[in-house]
């Protein structure tokens, strides 16, 4: 027992130093809080990130904070991933290959009692990590360029605390707290003749934000879920150091000097979810959700801010849950997600086109499962100055269910 | 158990996996950059150009005979002469003052051996004449002061103890030798025989020092000597058995340098800087063909000012100079083979009364020097010096107090030689000044 808890600890901890070093290399990541990032937890990602509908009975729904009403009264739900990616960016003039592996969420979820449940996480919502070096700019009104390398890394971080209670035997409802923070560190350099300048600007960012869930049992195979998530403003400060160097000296032109930054808004968000059961082994989930971000009246130089729009459809099978073959009880999953994007660049917009597939392996006799989900996906397109980003995307999700030191009960 | 295993095997893969190295080209995305600074190349600022005087250019202590005159054609007469003070070791001809030899001593001759320094500037094919006279005043500086200049010069006497025509072959040979009225030293030798002279003070008394000045007959080349050269008296010995009447020598050298210096001087009566003015003051370059000039040894120097300098502020709220490079260019034709350039400048920060307050260094402290481009190119247009000004502007223009500073450019050694520049300045049209300055806002 202690042995376990030491190891857990020594774990979060790991998992905590990797989380710092997310990267996403998105070329569409240079824009406000970076590119926003899906983490789903136990097998959502290998159903195209769709289970708005799906009670948390055998892993925690991070969709839903509703669904944790559902949480088996001995159970005690542990959800780490991560994930490996693989892209390849294309523009009409040249193509670029980039792999990263990044720390995706850990999380925890336990029954209070057995009309409610709780669950704490801490995932990723946005990486800023991008990186452009030796990029060519003309100075204008010369026959003379300059070259810049940037890089910025670091992103938002969201920590949720989740609720879900039962309010009659077939509708529960819930509500996540999200506590937004992180930091964004951007950092150019201008190689101007012989001289280079760097500029490095950290910008802070915090908020917190409501999701309101609601899950509602027609029949025994059929579900509805809705989500609501509340706008909210992430406030930021930032602070800038200017240095410059050339041959004849080393200038430090101000060093972490207080400068103006707009507060970044995040929009209202809902969503709508389905999840129907056929013959018990089969099962179909379905969701949209909407989000307004026009609503936000927010303003980039290069592109606008677009009302989103977000479709997902996944499909679940296994032979039995409960065999003495292993593998019969191995899940497989597919779906596909398609994403209008909130960006719209010369106007088109940055949409995103997903197909998924998982397999979910028994761990033991719980209803612990090992998820790996391969995704492919498009995300842009070439033309108008647009950069298309082709991925193949591996994720593992390990969800256990334990029954370890929750014997006690609650009443 | 089992959980372990897993958990174990997630660490393994975390702590495995490595995101790419992204070093390299990468500029997918780039055009997205959300770039709000400006990169500015300013290359139409006002630069002012004019030549300026330094009255008094120390030329003590600088291990070097500057000897010659020459007529620069643009610049006119320039004229040098160096004084000197020379001691012997010992106030005795023999090997110790008691020496029982010493009366056996018969005088031979004596000469001034000067040996070149591979230094000459103008025509070293012609003929030079130079004339050695004897000093009526010591070799010391007035009264409050280490130093001798370039305009410092001490009396000497009217008749001239020796003299020489010579073609210089500071190159080909190692010395010259000047002959000395030997009725003259032939004194010397006597009293130090007959030990009327024994020590420092009284030879200082009866032998002050020497000038050797450039005839004015002949007008082509200066040329340079190490301060290892001698006064040298031959004397015999006469009561010696063997045939070989031992021939001995006795050396006066410059045993301290700093009463050695030059007397540089520059005559530029009916020339384009007739008028220069005296050292606070400066002479525009739109007075003299829209040229400046440089001549070590006489003081001459460019002088650069930047008179709107300020006006860049208004470009943005915050911006800084990161990079300036000034590129000077000699007229052509100015520079022959007779008066070749020199492939360095020497830059320095000044006040507005030509008043240097320090020498521009580069970034590691050492001297920044302008230096000259010759590739030659079709056009030769990109003959000139570099000059790399981008932290000095960068300071100008933070500047919230005191008074503008501006440039001297001057060769290195500027007290050493006689070498000249003529540069264009902006509005010249063969051989314009360029100044690039690069701006970024942030």
């Amino acid at each position: 027992m202690k042995n376990k808890i030491w190891f857990i600890l020594f774990f979060t901890g790991q998992s905590l130093y990797l989380f710092s070093q997310s990267v996403a290399t998105s070329p569409y990541s240079v824009y406000g809080l970076g590119s926003l990032y899906e983490s789903d937890f136990g097998s959502i990602p290998s159903i195209g990130s769709s289970g708005i509908a799906l009670p948390s009975t055998s892993f925690i729904n991070n969709k839903n904070p509703a669904s944790l009403a559902y949480i088996g009264k001995n159970s005690f739900f542990f959800d780490i991933g991560m994930k490996g990616m693989q892209t390849s960016y294309s523009s009409q003039t040249s193509n670029e290959k980039r792999n990263n592996f990044q720390f995706s969420h850990i999380a925890i979820g336990f029954p209070i009692n057995s009309k409610s449940g709780v669950s704490a996480s801490l995932k990723p919502y946005s990486s800023a990590t991008y990186l452009i070096s030796n990029y060519e700019i003309p100075i204008s009104n010369s026959n003379e360029s300059y070259y810049l390398d940037a890089a910025s890394y670091g992103g938002v971080n969201s920590f949720d605390l989740s609720y879900g209670y039962k309010v009659q035997k077939k509708i529960t409802l819930g509500l996540t707290t999200s506590f937004y923070f992180g930091t964004i560190n951007d950092n150019k350099d201008f190689t101007i003749a012989n001289s280079i300048t760097n500029i490095n600007k950290k910008s802070f960012y915090n908020g917190v934000r409501f999701t309101l869930g609601n899950q509602i049992k027609i029949d025994s195979t059929f579900n509805i879920g809705l989500t609501l998530k509340t706008p909210t403003k992430l406030s930021a400060s930032k602070t800038q150091s200017v240095s410059t160097v050339n041959q004849t000296g080393t200038q430090n032109v101000e060093t972490a000097v207080d400068s103006d930054v707009t507060d970044y808004y995040l929009p209202l968000e809902f969503g709508v979810g389905f999840s129907k059961a056929f013959k018990k082994n089969i099962s179909l989930t379905f969701d949209y959700e909407k989000s307004l971000w026009n609503g936000t009246n927010q303003t980039h130089i290069y592109g606008e801010f677009k009302n989103q729009d977000k479709f997902a459809l996944g499909l679940s099978y296994f032979k039995k849950e409960h065999s003495i073959y292993f593998s019969d009880r191995i899940h497989y999953f597919t779906g596909i997600n398609y994403d209008t994007g909130f960006l719209s660049i010369n106007n088109k917009n940055v949409n995103n086109l997903a197909f998924s597939l998982g397999v979910g392996i028994p761990v033991d006799n719980t209803k612990s499962l090992l998820n790996i989900t391969y995704s492919y996906g498009q995300k842009g397109s070439i033309g108008n100055d647009l950069i298309k980003e082709n991925y193949h995307k591996i994720g593992i999700n390990l969800s256990l269910e334990g029954i370890w030191f929750v014997k006690r009960k609650y009443d | 158990m089992k959980y372990i295993l897993f958990l174990l095997l997630f660490i393994t893969l975390f702590t495995s996996c490595q995101t790419d190295n992204l070093d390299g080209d990468y500029v997918a995305g780039s055009d997205y950059l959300n770039i709000n600074n400006k990169v500015i190349l300013i290359d139409t600022l006002t630069v002012n150009v004019s030549t300026i005087n330094f009255d008094s250019l120390v030329t003590s202590n600088q291990s070097r005979i500057l000897i010659g005159n020459y007529t620069d054609p643009i610049l006119g007469k320039v004229k040098s002469e160096s004084y000197f003070k020379l001691t012997p070791t010992s106030y005795n001809l023999g090997s110790t003052s008691s020496d029982t030899e010493t009366i056996n001593y018969v005088f031979d001759s004596i000469a001034v051996i000067l040996r070149y320094d591979r230094y000459y500037y103008g025509d070293t094919t012609k003929i030079q004449t130079i004339n050695v006279h004897q000093l009526t005043q010591k070799v010391k500086p007035n009264v409050e002061d280490e130093n001798f200049y370039n305009n410092s010069s001490l009396t000497y006497g009217s008749k001239s103890i020796g003299t020489k025509s010579f073609y210089p072959k500071p190159i080909g040979k190692d010395s010259v030798n000047i002959q000395i009225d030997p009725v003259f030293e032939n004194n010397l030798f006597e009293k130090l025989k007959n030990y009327e002279i024994t020590n420092a003070d009284e030879f200082d008394d009866y032998f002050k020092g020497i000038v050797i000045k450039p005839s004015t007959d002949n007008s082509s080349n200066v040329i340079g000597y190490t301060t290892n050269s001698v006064l040298r008296l031959y004397y015999k010995q006469t009561n010696t058995d063997s045939d070989s009447k031992n021939s001995l020598i006795k050396d006066f050298t410059i045993a301290d340098l700093t009463k050695q210096f030059n007397n540089i001087s520059l005559d530029r009566t009916g020339t384009i800087i007739q008028n220069l003015p005296d050292s606070r003051n400066k002479l525009a370059s739109e007075l003299t063909n829209n040229s400046s000039f440089i001549q070590s040894g006489t003081g001459l120097a460019c002088r650069i000012d930047f008179p709107y300098l300020n006006q860049l502020k208004y470009i943005a709220e915050k911006g800084i100079i990161v990079d300036a490079e000034l590129v000077i260019k000699p007229i052509k034709n100015s520079a022959t083979t007779l008066f070749p350039i020199k492939d360095s400048l020497q830059v320095y920060e000044c006040d507005n009364l030509n008043r240097i307050s320090k020498i521009l260094t580069n970034s590691d402290g050492s001297q920044m020097l302008g230096l000259l481009n010759n590739t030659p190119d079709e056009f030769n247009e990109n003959i000139g010096y570099k000059i790399n000004i981008g932290s000095f502007l960068y300071q100008e223009i933070r500047k919230t107090s005191g008074s503008r500073s501006s440039l001297i450019l001057t060769f290195p050694n500027i007290t050493k030689g006689v070498n000249r520049i003529v540069l264009g300045d902006q509005k010249n049209l063969e051989n314009k000044l360029k100044l690039k300055i690069y701006y970024i806002s942030y």
